[in-house]
């Protein structure tokens, strides 16, 4: 039982040595190496402007519902026009980034692990580095810079058009007055909102990046070790995430106090 | 200059390689003198393709040194290596092209990062490496379009774009039918006399050793078992050799 909790300690320590290592190594490249522009807008465009369908969709989908829910708790108080900070403040502060952050896992890390991971299999890694090419500088410099350019645009998507859905079945469906709505979500968001919203998609990109193109360089062999590297990117990067937006939300609570 | 005229294309000392509990290569030596084509024998699982990582710089020695144009690359930070690797061209057993990328895209790949930009020049040595190779007209293709045969001269036109002084083989006739065996195998000769490059070819493939090699090193147990001409080999009677030449397994019905 020891020995195999043991075993889990310093399999865990040795991962995130790894991890911590790549990140060296890729902040490394982008001092000493040199910077594929193209690439980057390459990757802004595939990981960047194509999740956009997916996170809007979904920020849309939870403002409207939340906004609803929201509603019919309130609306029994008499506080209706509560619906709108609320669904603002926890948009901005939770469930915009952490949703987009478990939306990109799925779409961007899946695609980054399974690819680097038949890149890995087919010998394709070390054929880059035959011919001279650093795989990190080549391959996890461009995709890192896009997504941490990306993934706070994609939060910001993603928290916007939920206020736009949640202000519609607020008061367009609802029947909540407009003014109120609008005057409460605003009085009670602020910059700190907006700051704190940004601050969690840098890092929750910074996570799923590094974690997918792990996955990806230390695929195994073979058609099950090419299988296994694009889940265990979801599955990791998402855990990650979820587990790490509870400590940001505490440090973040230090750096903007709100209350 | 001079000093390292001497020095042969690509020497080891005393090479040891351990992959997990597996002690693959066992204190091997081995010296290849410039310009010359030496074809390495061994069964599967001998050790072979270790050997070739080793001399790119892919893998790294558990114990021993190895030595490229005189020069220790044993330690040398992986940046310092890149440069190394210019200098020395890998053919893979899977050809190893990028899928992503058309045939000419591989070709201009390495040019390009060796900061070649000139669009006419780039076109200049590309079509002059597949002209080398054969296969002109093939510049737009993907690489999932292309048979086995026709991928693995891509990888060698990819591979001696950048003008190695050196190129490695690994199994370059595997899989591939009788004819396009002998179209590869007379490829590597040519090349070898046009280009003047010192070659390394990995093989368990007779043909390919009878038809390529100046000298021919045996493997046998992580170690150099034989090494010499390719005559020297046929007249060799140790059994060990004798049933690798003529596939004798020692197993019978």
């Amino acid at each position: 039982m020891f020995t195999k909790l043991g075993h889990l300690a310093v399999s865990f320590a040795t991962y995130l040595g790894e991890l911590a290592l790549l990140v060296r190594d890729t902040v490394m490249a982008v001092v000493v190496g040199r910077i594929r522009w193209r690439l980057v807008l390459n990757h802004i465009a595939e990981m960047g402007f194509r999740s956009q369908l997916v996170v809007t969709a979904t920020g849309a989908s939870t403002g409207a519902v939340f906004a609803a829910q929201t509603y019919f708790q309130f609306h029994k108080l008499g506080m209706d026009s509560a619906v709108g900070p609320v669904v603002s403040l926890s948009m901005f502060r939770e469930l915009g980034p952490v949703l987009t952050g478990l939306m990109v896992a799925g779409r961007v890390g899946a695609a980054i692990a399974a690819e680097l991971g038949t890149m890995k299999v087919t010998e394709q890694i070390d054929a880059l580095r035959a011919l001279g090419v650093q795989p990190v500088d080549y391959l996890v410099v461009p995709r890192a810079m896009a997504l941490i350019v990306s993934m706070p645009l994609l939060v910001v998507e993603c928290v916007g058009l939920s206020l736009v859905a949640g202000w519609f079945v607020g008061t367009q469906v609802l029947g909540i007055q407009e003014a109120f709505f609008l005057e409460n979500m605003r009085r009670y968001t602020d910059t700190f909102d907006i700051a704190w919203t940004l601050s969690k998609g840098l890092v929750f990109g910074f996570i799923i990046v590094f974690m997918s193109c792990y996955e990806g360089l230390n695929a195994r062999e073979g058609a099950v070790g090419v299988g296994r590297a694009p889940t265990e990117a979801v599955v990791r990067c998402s855990l990650s995430i979820l587990v790490s937006n509870f400590f940001l939300s505490f440090g973040l609570n230090i750096l903007f106090p709100t209350v | 200059m001079s000093a390292a005229k001497e020095n042969p294309a690509i020497e080891v000392r005393q090479l040891h390689k351990r992959l997990g509990p597996q002690h693959v290569l066992r204190g091997l030596d081995l010296q290849i003198r410039r310009g010359e084509t030496c074809v390495v024998l061994g069964r599967s699982g001998c050790g072979k393709s270790v050997l070739l990582k080793h001399l790119i710089g892919l893998m790294r020695p558990t114990e021993g040194r190895v030595f490229i144009d005189g020069e220790d690359i044993t330690d040398l930070p992986e940046r310092t290596l890149l440069q190394v690797r210019r200098k020395v061209g890998m053919l893979f057993q899977s050809a190893a092209l990028f899928d992503s990328m058309t045939v000419e895209q591989n070709l201009a790949f390495p040019l390009k990062e060796q900061g070649l930009r000139d669009p006419k020049e780039l076109k200049d040595r590309i079509t002059e490496a597949l002209d080398m190779v054969g296969l002109l007209g093939s510049e737009t293709k993907m690489p999932d379009k292309l048979s086995g045969g026709m991928r693995k001269r891509v990888g060698l036109a990819r591979t001696i774009v950048g003008r190695p002084h050196c190129i490695l083989y690994d199994e370059p006739t595997t899989g591939l039918d009788p004819i396009t065996t002998d179209a590869i195998n007379h490829l590597i000769r040519r090349l070898q006399k046009r280009l003047d490059v010192t070659s390394v070819v990995v093989t368990h493939d007779m043909k390919t050793a009878f038809h390529c090699a100046d000298s021919v090193v045996f493997l046998h147990e992580g170690q150099v078992y034989f090494q010499g001409t390719i005559d020297e080999l046929r007249a060799s009677t140790d059994p060990t050799i004798t049933d690798f030449i003529e596939g004798r397994s020692g197993e019978s019905d």
